[in-house]
């Protein structure tokens, strides 16, 4: 056994003796990363950068990996979609020529979903509509045809565009009815303050062919349905202030009603539990699974955030699970989405601006990302 | 068509606003009860009470001041006026409740919603005007949407940015000015 101070020497001459013999570290050279392959668990989060709101952005997050990936800039008061193919992001914006100030351009921009650089835009007029996200503010037909975009002046109409051309084909006026509800290849739909949609469908070369007006599906005076759908297998449910779902087909020639049903029981009613938020639902469709964000609230608080995602079958109606947010010392949840393949992820963005990652098959919290954004109000995946 | 009857209601009402009051109260003759009210209506004067709490979150529930107070406080998200704001209040940003900040441009289109003063017991009707023209505040957001309506009803709608129509449609804050009493 050697004596300690004599070890204690050997060591640190072997060390300092290692340190010189060591090769320094290579010089680096600047590079550009590229996106992983793509899986079912990225999503895309849109933050309104409510508080300098011409600076939004698209952040592309990883669920499972929890990075953030990369951005897309979005400027002033987006909307935001995706392709069918998920291929390419669309982002429907307005700039001012000295930042905040100056002439607007209003514009869709396509990003490369894969390299997440521009790929081209098309120059709108000036009329798009200036509010929250939803699926509806620009939207693709179902084959990729035609982009829509939602314009309110404050008239109502929206603009048919060709996103292989780059060209807007025509502006269809919508007679007080807002956003572009897709359908099919040629069918658009809004929303009219009287509780029916208006279905336009197209010509081939986007222009107006026909109008139907079909009945109300739901009262706007007593419970108006929030106008974030919530896509299903067959079409989009629309939620009520007071917690009815009204699923609407939208796979026919026009659009189909079925009977609405409620998220709430009788007691839970009258104990003022409602849905909420921005994002108010999300369908894992392959299981039939609705998620959304729940509070107590009476009138007016048709904006708070949910302080429990309350899960239901979409088959029985019948609430399956009901998760507590203040059990995970989480804020109340403005927004949610869900990952669509068999082991899915349910998304919850607070009021906070944290996104909370849950597996959506049992409610186990995975992780939080603090701050993934300063307003993230709208949730895409492919 | 109806809903172009609401935008042109609402124009008329804006323009009258901005003209003369005589002819605002002639626009809303059968909603108001009369220019005798209109010196009741309170003046906005406490700039410099509590501010509404900050928040980061859109959803943000309003300021947990002790009710009475808040209502009464033109910068705090609970003021009566502000029953249906949701933006960033202009009282936090260099303007009131009833004036956009320096520099800034009101909105020419807006829309209409009913609030209760509960110090006077009256429902009043408000205009809730955007002030355009410079990047949002960022001060005192203030979320409130007592009978708010989707956007379908843009009239009664407040996700709309309502300076879309101004030369410079950049959203600053929002203000809620009073058009008159509000007949039961």
């Amino acid at each position: 056994m050697k004596p300690p101070l004599l070890g204690a020497t050997l060591l640190t001459l072997t060390m300092s003796a290692g340190s010189l013999a060591a090769p320094p570290l290579p010089a680096e050279h600047l590079t550009v990363e590229s996106l992983p392959p793509n899986n079912a668990h990225r999503i895309f989060v849109l933050d309104d950068g409510f508080l300098n709101e011409i600076d939004a952005r698209v952040h592309l997050f990883d669920g499972d990996t929890y990075r953030r990936l990369g951005q897309i800039d979005a400027g002033f008061n987006p909307g935001f979609n995706l392709s069918p193919d998920g291929k390419t992001s669309v982002v429907a914006t307005t700039y001012f020529s000295r930042g905040s100030r100056g002439t607007r351009t209003d514009v869709v921009e396509f990003t490369n979903n894969t390299t997440l650089s521009i790929a081209q835009e098309i120059v709108l007029p000036s009329k798009r509509a200036m509010t929250l996200p939803t699926y509806f503010n620009v939207a693709y037909s179902a084959d990729s045809r035609f982009l829509y975009v939602s314009y309110v002046t404050p008239a109502a109409s929206f603009g048919v565009l060709d996103p292989a051309k780059y060209s807007v084909l025509s502006e269809i006026d919508t007679a007080g009815c807002v956003l572009v509800i897709p359908s099919g290849p040629t069918r658009v739909s809004s929303l009219c303050e009287s509780g029916r949609l208006l279905t336009v469908t197209l010509d081939t070369q986007g222009q107006e062919a026909s109008r139907e007006m079909s009945d109300a599906f739901f009262d706007p005076d007593k419970d108006p349905v929030f106008v974030q759908g919530v896509p299903t297998t067959d079409g989009f449910a629309f939620l009520s202030f007071l917690g009815e779902v009204h699923e609407v087909d939208f796979s026919g020639v026009r659009p189909a009603f079925r009977e609405p049903w409620s998220l709430v029981s009788a007691a839970e009613k009258g104990d003022l539990w409602r849905p909420g938020g921005q994002q108010i639902g999300a369908i894992h469709r392959h299981s039939g699974k609705l998620f959304v964000p729940m509070h107590r609230g009476g009138e007016g608080s048709h904006k708070n955030a949910g302080t429990e995602i309350w899960v239901f079958d979409m088959k029985s109606h019948q609430r399956v699970a009901r998760w507590s947010m203040s059990m995970h010392k989480l804020a109340p949840v403005l927004a949610v989405q869900v990952s669509q393949d068999d082991a899915p992820i349910l998304f919850a963005a607070t009021d906070r601006s944290d996104v909370a990652v849950f597996d959506a098959l049992t409610g186990h919290l995975r992780h939080v990302e603090r701050q993934l954004g300063q307003t993230p109000w709208f949730m895409l995946n492919p | 068509m109806r809903s172009i009857d609401h935008w042109f209601e609402q124009s008329a009402r804006s323009l009258a606003r901005r003209t003369s009051r005589r002819s605002l109260l002639a626009a809303l003759g059968k909603v108001l009860t009369g220019a005798a009210l209109i010196p009741l209506l309170p003046m906005d004067r406490s700039y410099r009470v509590q501010a509404a709490e900050p928040t980061t979150g859109k959803a943000a529930t309003p300021a947990k001041t002790a009710g009475r107070k808040a209502a009464d406080d033109p910068m705090n998200c609970n003021y009566w006026k502000y029953c249906a704001v949701d933006g960033f209040l202009c009282s936090c940003c260099g303007g009131s409740s009833n004036s956009c900040p320096p520099g800034t441009t009101p909105s020419p289109i807006t829309w209409i919603g009913t609030c209760h003063n509960p110090t006077d017991n009256r429902d009043y009707i408000v205009s809730y005007n955007d002030c355009c023209g410079k990047v949002s505040c960022g001060n005192c957001e203030c979320n409130r949407n007592e009978r708010e309506k989707p956007m379908y009803r843009p009239s009664r709608n407040n996700d709309l940015n309502w300076c879309m129509a101004n030369a410079d449609s950049n959203y600053h804050c929002s203000v809620s000015v009073i058009l008159g009493v509000s007949e039961k």
